[in-house]
């Protein structure tokens, strides 16, 4: 079984980054995934990553989305099910 | 070029090609629409409506009809163009760019990048702790810091569309200068002392570099920044006018002459004192003020209370207070009030 995949969604909790969470969150939900989601509002995980611009989107530890709100859509595509 | 060609090469497939024609449509009758607005707008009011020519309710009611759809359509067509032309740029690329440069000509650069970068004030932390553990001056990043908010798109297509373009590009340039000067000045002051010692500590990554973005995606970013800003600011839009739309039509001329003229030397600092607590209703505040200028209201003064109420915001320095001491935010505010004041005083002087 491969290792279970972790999205975060980082941001220091305005609206957007709020609104990227739920829409994360949703997709997360729809399609039944198992996956460890969290919201890291921590300064230090932004700047590990080299993330200047939230709210940002970091599928297994790599920066999909940065400095913007996604769509369901591109989550979908970003996560393999298109 | 050669990338960007081949990329619109590959972007241009049947499907896409639909999107750009439903574009191009849309733009085009946009276009028609603007150049008939003006006869439209008399239409509505005097043959529709029947409202007689000269009064004060037709005056109001003209101003209002032609000018919410007008503001509207150019908002909607610059917050698209610059959508557009954001997708080429990143804070992640600008911090590359401006890694190294020295202090004046870095600056220049970073008020420029800080114009044309996509940009949320609750960024603010992330992107200066990026920017000063990169290397980057403490003057070079406030540069960046100040300009963003300052030149903001809304703003200068609501001055184009209301006061024309010889006011737009003053503001332009006027807000990119103090965005200079005033990182400059923070800059020889030597404040680094005064940035929260926790900041740098802060172990800062390269950043993973982004995926080359087809035109397909800047267009999708374009029609993605109309939803965003035009879908928030346009409530502001309306009502300004409206409110605008009344003082013209109802105020008589040169009421405002006596408080917001040019002669009255206090009237540039208290619209700055005005302005500096109120946050992002740019967009309902400039047709009001445009309906001042029409009263009498000096422009240097007008400029003034705009740019403090985008510039200087509140909640920006409170989140901002996370990395910076209090001396320091207070330098900036001080710093960039002084160069709002003077733009201001200048105005009132020259024109």
């Amino acid at each position: 079984m491969p290792p279970q995949r972790k999205i975060e969604v980082l941001g220091p909790g305005c609206t957007r980054c709020k609104e990227t969470f739920r829409v994360v969150q949703h997709v997360v939900e729809q399609e039944g995934l198992d996956v460890e989601l969290v919201k890291d509002e921590s300064i230090e995980r932004m700047m590990a990553l080299g993330l200047l611009a939230t709210p940002g989107v970091v599928i297994d530890g790599k920066v999909v989305v940065s400095g913007r709100i996604p769509k369901a859509e591109e989550v979908r595509r970003l996560l393999g099910i298109a | 070029m050669t990338t960007l060609a081949s990329t619109a090469t590959i972007a241009l497939r049947p499907t896409r090609r639909r999107g750009w024609a439903l574009t191009a449509v849309a733009f085009g009758t946009a276009v028609l629409f603007y150049t008939q607005l003006q006869r439209l707008a008399a239409f509505l009011t005097y043959d529709l409506a029947g409202l007689a020519r000269g009064s004060r309710l037709s005056s109001a009611v003209e101003f209002f009809v032609f000018e919410v759809p007008k503001v509207l359509l150019l908002l909607t067509a610059v917050v698209f163009a610059v959508g557009v032309l954001r997708s080429f740029f990143t804070p992640e690329r600008a911090r590359q760019l401006l890694a190294g440069r020295r202090e004046a000509s870095g600056n220049v650069l970073a008020a420029i990048f800080g114009i044309a970068t996509p940009f949320c004030s609750c960024s603010a932390v992330p992107l200066f702790i990026g920017f000063v553990t990169a290397g980057i001056p403490l003057g070079v990043t406030f540069s960046f810091l100040i300009s963003a908010p300052m030149v903001n798109e809304v703003a200068l297509v609501l001055l184009f569309g209301l006061f024309g373009w010889r006011v737009a590009a003053l503001y332009l340039g006027t807000g990119l200068a103090i965005a200079i000067v005033a990182g400059w000045v923070i800059g020889r002051l030597k404040l680094e002392r005064h940035v929260e010692p926790w900041v740098w500590q802060v172990q800062s990554g390269s950043g993973t570099p982004a995926a080359q973005k087809t035109w397909t995606d800047r267009l999708t970013d374009g029609r993605a920044a109309i939803r965003e800003i035009v879908g928030k600011v346009w409530l502001y839009v309306v009502i300004g006018i409206a409110v605008g739309a009344g003082i013209h039509g109802y105020v008589p001329t040169n009421f405002m002459a006596s408080f917001m003229g040019r002669d009255a030397w206090w009237a540039v600092p208290l619209a700055v004192l005005l302005g500096v607590p109120m946050y992002s209703n740019a967009a309902g505040i400039i047709p009001v003020v445009q309906a001042l200028l029409g009263k009498g209201a000096a422009l240097g003064t007008v400029l003034a209370f705009m740019m403090s109420v985008i510039a200087l915001s509140l909640p920006e320095m409170i989140i901002l207070r996370k990395v910076l001491r209090p001396a320091l935010i207070a330098t900036f505010v001080a710093v960039v009030a002084a160069g709002i004041l003077a733009v201001g005083y200048l105005f009132n002087a020259v024109m």
